[in-house]
């Protein structure tokens, strides 16, 4: 069970100094936009704490853009939105930290063939609720959110957009508990991403055969015989040693995923 | 963690370990040069076939002595010429007799009965009667034998007699003592088996036990009259076998069932144990399963276990404990089943856990899951705790030489200065067990020997734990004298030593020392028994390295600490970050539900509560509005001064106490538990955070029990500190605003008005104005005059400005009478805004007019005794400021916080000492932490354990003779229910019986309870007159009615800051300190005084029971600055006698003189004492009526005080007071909390009772305020 309080508020109070950008394509008025400086959660996702962001470039463009869905890129890269923003940070700039993340701001020129559509928040909200569903199925066999109401997803979904760890962990460490005599979850809900984002996701037991806890080394070793890698997750390499079963119930972003980068 | 039991093993050398599950390593027995075969516990007692084939007994564990009071009445009779002789008539009973005269027990013929007792003291007489004192030769007084004892001797007394009382005491617990032999040659009738359950029959009486044991010879012995005030019982009886059974093993369940193999693999069973006849009735045969040969079997409550020649493993299903000894079916199951796992030897423990051992690997297993519906349980895990370094081999006393006191026995048999102790002490016990014939030879190992061997082990340093012989040098100690009884070894001695009955390491223990100090090592098991082990089936100790424990451990890991440090170090970004904003907007969040609101007469109204939270404003709100929408209350989440559950079975509550609010109490009713118990854990957090307490209370916190078990905490400290104090004076702003002065404004002075204090009141009067005052006055009283009125009896000062008379009148009342006006001329007139400041010092009062000296007034009365201030008249308050030399703070602003656990008494002192009691009467000391249960989550989780409670529900079946059925369930009209509540006032059903919410579980059927106070018959039945009439056991002629009671346990886990402290069942207890060392007295259950030592702050636990002899079975206890009261079952009061630093236990006890009632009731019989709290003047007494009364002028010198006061201002009744220096604190019968005001040294009873918290509470406890 996930009672490290301490490692928690950590993960959860993570924030990132960014710069928003206007791409210069965009702007429609001889006055240069200022950038916009702000410190955002890692565990979020952009279009939750982008609101204040595009008011403040929406007057720069052009009006007929105006209603157009905006997105973000990091050099030329187009930022996913249903990706935790502390994971996008760590695929991108993880070996290579940037203070502020510099990131431009689009209008137009939507990248259909990369990058799935956000209308509303309710988007996001479906998907992160179908991330943890997804995740459940592996830890309990989708057993915990089965027996969750309706208004304990909604605190969920609450806590994380309101930034409010209290509020989100009352209902997450019902997620985060293990149940039966196992004393660990079914697999691990683990996406292991390259630097292209391209990811593997496998059954991953907590445990070795012998019933002993199965810790990162032999993760590693298990799926990269060859080459050993090292991984890294919330700005941080993960310690070789650590469990599996604990990494998964302190580090899984909000979604309940461990989002790890090669590196 | 709550309960430390201890599960036993035999290694494959014979020697015994325990495993304690507090622990998690194995600790060896002493070795005693003797090998044993088999083992059989319950707590607390230990059988054991020998080496030597002989049965021996060890009893451990009990933190106090088993002592046996033997009375015998001396009976004289009145002759006409010699008076009172013990010439008695030949119709009448003995001279020395028991109770009923029945029996002959001539002192001289009452002996001790085993060399394993001995005697505490000589014969006394009892000198007192139903807690009345008698004359110094104890003698009361009656017309004939059969007939009513009466203290005094009155002319048509015939005959008396007296009460000579004398106790012995098991002498031999923490030893090995030896059961006689069946036969003079022991060796004539070995015994192969031995078995002790029985400990749960059906109805038994507390402490029945059961013992089997097998021959040699194949015979059969039941060991008569085994309980736990006799550990030893009195002989063997042969119980008759099946011809051609050939027995070799047995073994016998908790219920008393016995099941037994023969060398033929079959199995047998005793049918009809019960508890009049525990030998039960016939054998009855089962089959084995599967044509397989049946090698061990064990037999549990509801279930009995096998293994078979081929290590398969068998459950039996079907057994029933509770009907085994009714029905062949429950007593010999249904049908095997076969459970995986090849295992070599089985044993079932409490709530029938099962460990075993395996066929291959020879280690201990044990059954995972097992749970009262899942009796099979899922699978086995292994027990792998590590090994204590023998005892025998001389590593341990290497390493314990330079270690601390705790070890010092490691080396008790190698090391000089131990062995003289243990040589002491032995020699010591010898001496008082006026020993028996001592055989000075080895029959087991020579001493030459055991000398060579004490050599060699100086160079064998062993760490793997393989045992040495024994090193024993003084063969005395331990030879096995052949008389009952004897003491075959001492236990080394359990406070000084990390023996088996210690967890691992205590509290605070030396790390390094204990890393060393134990092996891992696989010991090949030969021999598990777990009859005295109780292993939670969903928090297992420590035993497993599987186990989730292993957690704990990540908290210290490395990799955790790396992963800490690098996540810290990532909000160091070298960049300005002052012009970055906050991407997510401070807001508060809102939580709703529907809910019911409760009012005072238990009737819901419809609501919606809805609850509003901004945490970095730290504020909250908390609206109810009514179904239609409309708000019913909505107030600030700071005024709330308590939040508690009021559940009751199938209604959820959750009362908040809101002094603010017209309503004060808030009870709402939630639609299920989860939703009631979130909303308690969110509530009391956010109020808790409002209050901004964190941490541990400090010592001079007041602790509260309610009724629900709920503890709270009251704490004076952060007001204290945020208090502002200027110039050596607290002052705090009485709300005046909008309150009607016309028809007059009374506030509440809450610290009186003792020198010192200030009063400042500013307004604007009237233009019509005739007159005002301002009154400095004592509590209200209720008089009974025309009506009942209230009538304010004492003002010490009268401030009163006649507009009319031209004239200021400044005078005192006393007692209801004005006394003298002292008159001066007015400084203001009306319509004038005026500013008056009332000042008291020793002399008088000083008052101040707008700024301007006034007048003096000289103190006619003590003004400690104002508890308010008073303002009458047609004038305007702008403000009212009230001062005082010590903090103010108001009943309204006491926050009581939820501290986590569940209990039934929680005792302070001024030390960080707490202790507490559950309603089982266990003793549980605080952690320091909060949460827990329904809390959980809210504090860390540091110092939060598991608890465990049990409470017994009781309904009474009442039923009325009648001349054509005899007794029936149909009574008269006018009865009481058929089935009700003590009272017979409340209908109460065996069906209807509910539990309180879902952590409760029945943990047993409905039974009938033989042990009602009265005496029942063999049904239970307790007869009487009519209802409601003293209920007798046995029916006579006169005899209409009936009654009896049924009893259900129901059981709570929980989780609370709150940890074991012994399994002492304890009755009451108080705690005092003046420096470190903290004493805990306490009264056990049994009514003995017994008081803890080594308790200081690092070790709030203590490290052991000392026992205090007391005259009587006791029920209450209070400690301060070694002044000890008690108080008897019967109401009467003593003191402990030269209790001194170096001498705690003091030397005896005194009886004081007893109160006397203060409300008249038509009983000439005394109203006895029913609990104690201690001052350092004075004793506040709760009586068996329900009111107080104090002792005063208690003093060193004067350990019993000198005169009874009585309080006489207040009619109610109280239930629980506790008190120190100058508070006193009290819960009404009704269950509201109090203070006392105006205490002084000089008046120890106080002015007036301070309203303080209005819900149900059942103790309180101010022993830290200081």
């Amino acid at each position: 069970m996930a009672n490290d309080r301490e490692v928690l508020r950590e993960i959860w109070d993570g924030k990132l100094p960014v710069c928003f950008q206007l791409d210069q394509e965009e702007i429609m008025e001889i006055q240069q936009p200022d950038p916009f400086y702000v410190m955002v959660p890692r565990l979020s996702y952009f279009p939750l704490v982008i609101d204040k962001m595009k008011r403040h470039f929406l007057r720069f463009i052009s009006q007929e853009n105006a209603d157009n869905e905006m997105w973000l890129d990091y050099n030329g890269q187009p930022l996913k939105w249903h990706y935790p923003i502390g994971f996008l940070y760590d695929l991108y700039c993880g070996s290579d930290p940037q203070t502020p993340w510099i990131l431009t701001v689009h209008f137009s020129k939507f990248p259909e063939n990369i990058l799935l559509h956000c209308p509303n928040k309710d988007i996001v909200e479906a998907h992160y609720m179908s991330t943890v569903k997804e995740a459940d199925v592996l830890k309990h066999r989708g057993q915990v959110m089965s027996t969750m109401q309706k208004k304990d997803h909604n605190q969920l979904w609450l806590g994380l957009q309101n930034d409010k760890f209290d509020q989100f962990w009352a209902i997450n460490r019902r997620l985060m508990e293990s149940h039966g005599e196992s004393e660990g979850f079914k697999n691990i809900p683990i996406r292991i991403y390259s630097e292209d984002g391209t990811y593997i996701q496998r059954l991953i037991n907590p445990k070795n055969s012998d019933g002993s806890r199965k810790v990162v080394q032999q993760l590693i070793s298990e799926l990269y015989p060859e080459n050993p890698v090292k991984l890294r997750t919330h700005g941080i390499n993960i310690p070789l040693d650590t469990p599996l079963q604990w990494l998964s119930e302190h580090m899984s972003y909000p979604d309940n995923f461990l989002h790890v980068c090669i590196c | 963690m709550s309960n430390n039991s201890l599960l036993f093993s035999i290694n494959n050398e014979g020697k015994v370990y325990a495993l304690s599950t507090n622990g998690s390593c194995w600790r060896e027995f002493m070795y005693l040069g003797l090998e044993f075969k088999t083992l059989s516990a319950v707590p607390h007692f230990l059988w054991a076939v020998g080496g030597d084939r002989q049965i021996y007994l060890h009893v451990h564990g009990l933190e106090i002595p088993i002592r046996v009071k033997e009375e015998s009445y001396e009976n004289e009779r009145w002759l006409p010429l010699e008076g009172f002789s013990s010439r008695l008539l030949p119709t009448d009973r003995y001279h020395f007799s028991s109770q009923d005269g029945t029996k002959d027990r001539s002192i001289d013929g009452i002996r001790l009965p085993s060399m394993a007792w001995q005697w505490e003291g000589d014969w006394q007489l009892e000198l007192t009667l139903d807690g009345q004192p008698l004359d110094h030769d104890g003698w009361c007084y009656a017309v004939d034998f059969p007939a009513q004892f009466g203290p005094t001797k009155q002319w048509k007394s015939c005959v008396r007699r007296r009460k000579w009382i004398r106790y012995r005491k098991f002498s031999a617990m923490n030893s090995w003592c030896a059961i006689a032999p069946l036969h003079k040659d022991p060796t004539q009738e070995p015994f192969i088996d031995v078995s002790i359950g029985g400990n749960q029959i059906p109805y038994a009486a507390p402490g029945t036990l059961s013992v089997w044991a097998i021959t040699a010879q194949g015979r059969v012995m039941y060991r008569s009259n085994v309980s736990a005030t006799s550990p030893e019982g009195l002989k063997w009886i042969n119980v008759s076998i099946p011809p051609n059974c050939d027995i070799k093993q047995i073994s016998v369940g908790p219920t008393g069932l016995v099941w037994a193999l023969l060398w033929s693999g079959r199995a047998i069973v005793r049918k009809g144990v019960t508890k009049d006849c525990p030998t039960g009735e016939a054998w009855l045969e089962v089959k084995s399963p599967e044509e397989t040969k049946l090698t061990v079997v064990s037999v549990g409550y509801n279930v009995v276990w096998a293994v078979s020649s081929d290590t398969r493993v068998w459950f039996r299903k079907g057994v029933d404990g509770n009907a085994c000894g009714s029905s062949e079916l429950a007593a010999m199951g249904s049908g095997w089943l076969n459970i995986n796992g090849n295992m070599m030897h089985i044993s079932v423990g409490i709530n029938d856990q099962v460990f075993a051992i395996g066929g291959s690997n020879k280690s201990i297993y044990w059954r995972n899951g097992i749970t009262p519906k899942e009796l099979s349980g899922k699978r086995w895990r292994m027990v792998q705790a590590n090994m204590q370094v023998s005892r025998t081999s001389s590593a341990a006393s290497i390493v314990s030489s330079a270690s601390n006191q705790k070890h010092l026995s490691l080396n008790l048999l190698n090391e000089t200065v131990p062995e003289l102790k243990s040589n002491i002490n032995l020699r010591n016990s010898w001496e008082e067990s006026h020993s028996a014939p001592i055989e000075n030879t080895l029959p087991l190992k020579p001493s030459k020997e055991l000398k060579q061997k004490t050599s060699a082990n100086i160079e064998n340093i062993d760490l793997t734990g393989k045992s040495y012989e024994t090193t024993l040098k003084n063969p005395r100690a331990w030879s096995p004298v052949r008389s009952v009884g004897s003491v075959v070894g001492m236990e080394a001695q359990p406070d000084s030593d990390s023996s088996v009955f210690d967890i691992d390491s205590g509290m605070f223990f030396d790390e390094e020392v204990s890393q060393t100090a134990w092996g891992t090592c696989d010991t090949a098991w030969s021999f598990v028994e777990a009859g005295a082990c109780s292993v939670d089936s969903v928090q297992p100790p420590h035993w497993f390295s599987d186990s989730q424990n292993s957690h704990n451990t990540d908290i210290t890991a490395k990799w955790r600490l790396q992963i800490l440090d690098e996540l810290k170090l990532r909000s160091n970004y070298n960049i300005d970050l002052t012009k970055f904003g906050i991407a997510i907007e401070e807001k508060g969040w809102t939580r709703s539900c529907e809910a019911r609101l409760v009012n005072t007469n238990n009737i819901c109204e419809e609501c919606i509560v809805s609850l509003y939270w901004h945490s970095s404003e730290n504020t909250g709100t908390l609206s109810v509005f009514q179904s239609d929408g409309t708000i019913k209350f909505i107030f600030n989440l700071g005024e709330v001064t308590s939040v508690t559950t009021s559940s009751e079975p199938g209604s959820p509550r959750i009362s908040l106490t809101i002094p603010t609010q017209s309503s004060q109490v808030l009870k709402i009713q939630f639609i299920s538990e989860m939703e009631q118990e979130e909303w308690l854990n969110v509530l009391v957090d956010i109020t808790t955070q409002i209050h901004g307490l964190s941490g541990r209370p400090s010592i001079s916190s007041v602790w509260a029990v309610t009724n629900t078990g709920d503890v709270l905490n009251w704490d004076p400290a952060p007001a204290q500190l945020t208090a502002e104090k200027d110039a050596g004076c607290y002052t705090k702003e009485i709300q005046v605003f909008g309150k009607d002065i016309q028809k007059g404004y009374t506030t509440t002075l809450h610290n009186n008005f003792p020198p010192g204090s200030i009063l400042n009141v500013t307004g604007c009067l009237n233009d019509d104005i005739n007159r005002f005052h301002i009154n400095l006055q004592g509590p209200e009283i209720q008089k009974q005059r025309h009506r009942i009125e209230n009538e304010v009896t004492e003002i010490p000062f009268h401030f009163n400005m006649r507009f009319d008379e031209g004239v200021v009148v400044c005078n005192t009342k006393i007692s209801g009478l004005w006394g003298s006006e002292e008159r001066y001329q007015l400084p203001i007139s009306p319509g004038q805004e005026f500013s008056i400041k009332f000042l008291c010092d020793t002399v008088g009062f000083t008052v101040t007019v707008n700024d301007k000296h006034f007048c003096t007034f000289k103190h006619r009365l003590s003004p400690e005794n104002i508890t308010s201030a008073h303002v009458l008249g047609s004038l305007k308050l702008f403000s009212m400021e009230y001062s005082s030399t010590s903090v103010i703070i108001g009943p309204d602003e006491m926050f009581w916080k939820m501290i986590g656990g569940y209990l039934r008494k929680v005792e302070t002192c001024a030390n960080t000492v707490i202790w507490g009691i559950s309603h089982d009467h266990r003793a549980w000391v605080y952690t320091g932490g909060w949460g827990g249960g329904s809390l959980k989550g809210l504090g860390s989780n540091d110092g939060i354990h598991a608890m465990l409670d049990t409470q017994t529900y009781c309904v009474y079946e009442n039923q009325r003779w009648n001349p054509l059925s005899g007794y029936t369930s149909t009574g008269l009209p006018t009865d009481r229910y058929m089935w009700s509540d003590i009272t017979g006032k409340h209908k109460r059903t065996r069906e209807h019986t509910k539990l309180l919410n879902r952590h409760w579980h029945w943990i047993s059927e409905w039974m009938i309870d033989y042990s009602t106070p009265g005496g029942v018959d063999s049904d239970g039945w307790q007869y009487a007159t009519d209802f409601p009439a003293p209920y007798h056991g046995k029916k006579i002629f006169t005899d209409c009615v009936r009654r009896r009671r049924w009893y259900r346990k129901a059981q709570i886990h929980t989780e609370g800051p709150w940890i074991r402290a012994g399994s002492t069942a304890l009755l009451d207890f108080s705690l005092w300190s003046n420096d470190k060392e903290v004493s805990v007295w306490a009264v056990t259950l049994g009514g003995d005084v017994i008081y803890k030592t080594g308790v200081t702050a690092m070790t709030p636990a203590g490290t052991h029971w000392e026992h205090v002899n007391s005259p009587q079975p006791l029920v209450s206890i209070s400690i301060c600055n070694n002044i000890i009261w008690v108080v008897g079952r019967k109401g009467e009061l003593y003191y402990r006698e030269e209790v001194t630093k170096e001498n705690p236990g003091g030397s005896n006890w005194k009886l004081i003189e007893a109160p006397k009632s203060n409300i008249s009731s038509g009983y000439k019989s005394g109203v006895g004492a029913k609990l104690v709290s201690l001052t350092s003047n004075s004793a506040w007494i709760l009586l068996t009526n329900g009111s107080l009364a104090v002792r005063t002028d208690i003093s060193r010198l004067q350990p019993g005080g000198k005169h009874w006061k009585y309080l006489t201002d207040c009619d109610t009744t109280y239930k629980h007071v506790s008190c120190k220096d100058q508070e006193v604190w009290v819960v009404r019968s009704d269950g509201s909390l109090h203070r006392r005001l105006g205490l002084t040294t000089d008046n120890v009873l106080g002015v007036a009772w301070q309203p303080i918290l209005n819900i149900p509470l059942v103790y309180v406890s101010v022993r830290g305020a200081s």
